[in-house]
């Protein structure tokens, strides 16, 4: 945000305010201060497009505590010109990235669905709608998602309403990507379309909410997902404050770390701040954890035996000999020498 | 395919379903193609995950159908999915195979290991080679197994040059190759030579290969391979060094059983059949 500072006593809209400046959004925390403080945590990031991400990440995200997570299908970043693009993609979200985190002992879910902006090609948005109920009913698909507005086009309206009637048949829960822009609004529409179809607001995962949906979210029922991603979206700061002030309940954080800058990181990071600030284990569980699991696991393909009887295995023995630990590679991070054998 | 094998499938899947899944897998399986497609995919969503046991007169009834056919150590899931597969009518070429291209197109990685567990049950055999190859290609590590280990395709389909591909994957992969159905019949004259290549960058960087490896070489040994005979008695792995002697007293070349007969101890130990590559299977 551009700051326009000037002497005025009666400061602009635009302006910072002293208070502001000493209580910033979103905070960055290095892993030698922090590490301690997350100890013994498990966390499950519902939200993160690993496609865009750095065996580095896994390894990071593996080390921090991070058990599981869902991929939800999303647009990647410029649009698809044929049906072929996007059945590889959905086939690499159940196939390859799934393999990838294996690897890196982190379990692997994703949701399927037809994302807003790729839903305003119309003709190539009626071949996708044609293939998805192939996707969607497959083994560590959790839900439809993410499904609902970008621009708020009669086109995205249609599809999203669509692919929830697809979710009712399947049984699935559905991750609702809420609009960058005119948010409030968008929310507001997403949660009417969902309810108006018929759909328990108890199987609905309302994402990148901020300060201003989240009450009407949790009040109508909905599940709340917060995306940690400083300057777009939330900072961790302002998130450790909706907790203080909503409780845990039906609250989840993610990262939705993708193609741009973002943080695979961000939840316990989020974590270690919560500590920080006093906030008990038992919510931080919650809203890290437990909560996303409760929420996607409707769908019954959560088993967390998957991931928690894992935890801290070896993986070399585990995910024996394969391409990512090529010729003895070691899967943990061993940044810190010079050799590279 | 035989109408047997369909049979004896299902008996083990009937030990290891309740009514309620058996009653499920039966009506998909006799369902239509698209149906039985879904049902393919939704496995999962229908079937307990358990690990299937197939006592040895069952698995010794799968081998005589099909020799080298083993489905111990699969989950029922992927049990069920094969068996489904069988159950799709094959009279009509185009439209058959049509269908189990859809189900490679989209499938995701546990599908792929059923799909390619199934070929050695598929109509049309010689359709599915490309697919075969391609698993080879995998980077997946269960993808390539199942086309890799315990598969009895391969060596009847691979040509040489596809079948030295999955071999030398195997062993690059530290993959154990005791598991791949067929190595010994499938031995030849290349891949010795290009193991021994593989052996010699593995030892410039510092690394080694397992010592079993070393039984595709015996039998086509020659004056180069001999160098890696010594080399690895000169080992300071006990392991290479039985290799060496295995693969010098199957060789009936010469120079390899005067090599040989330096090593009297090894030499005895291999002459009594107290030593065998089995010893170094692991």
């Amino acid at each position: 945000m551009c700051l326009n500072h000037n002497d005025t006593a009666n400061p602009s809209h635009f302006e910072q305010s002293e208070e502001a400046l000493n209580a910033p959004a979103h905070r960055d925390i290095a892993w030698n201060d922090y590490k301690d403080l997350i100890k013994g945590m498990r966390f499950f990031d519902p939200h993160i497009h690993m496609v865009s991400r750095t065996t580095d990440d896994y390894q990071a995200m593996n080390q921090a505590g991070i058990v599981a997570l869902i991929e939800p299908a999303f647009w990647v970043g410029q649009p698809r010109t044929g049906l072929s693009s996007f059945k590889d993609y959905y086939s690499s979200l159940v196939g390859w990235e799934r393999f990838r985190s294996s690897q890196f002992g982190i379990k692997h879910y994703c949701t399927m669905g037809l994302n807003s902006r790729e839903a305003n090609n119309e003709p190539l948005a009626e071949q996708v709608m044609e293939i998805l109920p192939l996707y969607i009913y497959k083994e560590g698909v959790v839900g439809v998602g993410e499904i609902g507005f970008d621009d708020q086009t009669p086109a995205e309206e249609k599809y999203y309403r669509l692919q929830l009637e697809l979710a009712k048949d399947a049984k699935l829960p559905v991750q609702v990507h809420t609009p960058h822009r005119d948010k409030k609004k968008g929310t507001e529409r997403s949660m009417a379309i969902a309810l108006e179809h018929g759909i328990d607001p108890s199987w609905v995962i309302v994402d990148h909410n901020n300060e201003e949906t989240v009450k009407s979210v949790l009040d109508q029922g909905f599940w709340a997902a917060f995306t940690i991603y400083p300057f777009t979206k939330m900072g961790n700061e302002r998130m450790v404050k909706v907790v203080e002030q909503y409780g845990p309940e039906r609250i989840m954080i993610n990262s939705a770390a993708d193609w741009g800058i973002s943080d695979p990181l961000a939840i316990p990071k989020t974590a270690a701040l919560m500590k920080m600030r006093g906030i008990s284990d038992e919510a931080i569980r919650l809203v890290t954890y437990q909560n996303a699991i409760d929420a996607f696991g409707k769908s019954g393909q959560i088993d967390v035996t998957d991931f928690e009887a894992a935890y801290a295995v070896d993986q070399t023995e585990k995910f024996h000999g394969n391409s990512i630990l090529r010729g003895g590679q070691q899967p943990a991070p061993v940044k810190d020498f010079l050799v590279i054998k | 395919m035989s109408d047997i094998i369909k049979q004896k499938l299902w008996d083990i899947i009937a030990h290891h379903t309740s009514d309620n899944e058996a009653e499920w897998l039966r009506q998909k399986g006799s369902s239509t193609p698209l149906e039985l497609m879904t049902a393919f995919v939704a496995a999962p969503r229908f079937l307990t995950k358990k690990i299937v046991t197939a006592d040895e007169q069952a698995q010794a009834a799968l081998n005589l159908e099909i020799p080298g056919f083993s489905v111990n150590g699969w989950s029922l899931v992927r049990l069920s999915r094969v068996w489904l597969l069988t159950q799709l009518d094959p009279s009509d070429k185009e439209e058959y195979v049509k269908n189990i291209e859809t189900l490679f197109d989209t499938a995701e990685m546990n599908e792929l290991v059923a799909l390619y567990s199934a070929l050695p049950l598929l109509s049309y055999p010689d359709q599915w080679l490309f697919r075969a190859t391609d698993a080879v290609r995998s980077n997946m590590g269960f993808v390539f197994d199942a086309i890799a280990l315990h598969n009895p395709y391969p060596e009847k389909y691979f040509s040489e040059l596809a079948w030295n591909q999955l071999v030398l994957k195997t062993i690059f992969n530290d993959k154990p190759i005791h598991f791949i159905e067929g190595l010994e019949n499938r031995m030849n004259e290349k891949l010795a030579m290009t193991l021994s290549d593989f052996a010699h960058e593995r030892w410039s960087a510092g690394r080694s290969v397992p010592a079993q490896v070393w039984r595709l070489v015996g039998k086509h040994m020659n004056a180069s391979l001999l160098n890696d005979m010594q080399h690895l008695f000169d080992s300071a792995n006990e392991d290479d060094r039985k290799a060496a002697a295995l693969a010098c007293a199957e060789s009936g070349f010469p120079s390899a059983n005067y090599l040989l007969a330096k090593y009297t101890d090894l030499e005895k130990t291999v002459k009594s059949g107290a030593l065998t590559w089995a010893d170094l299977e692991h």
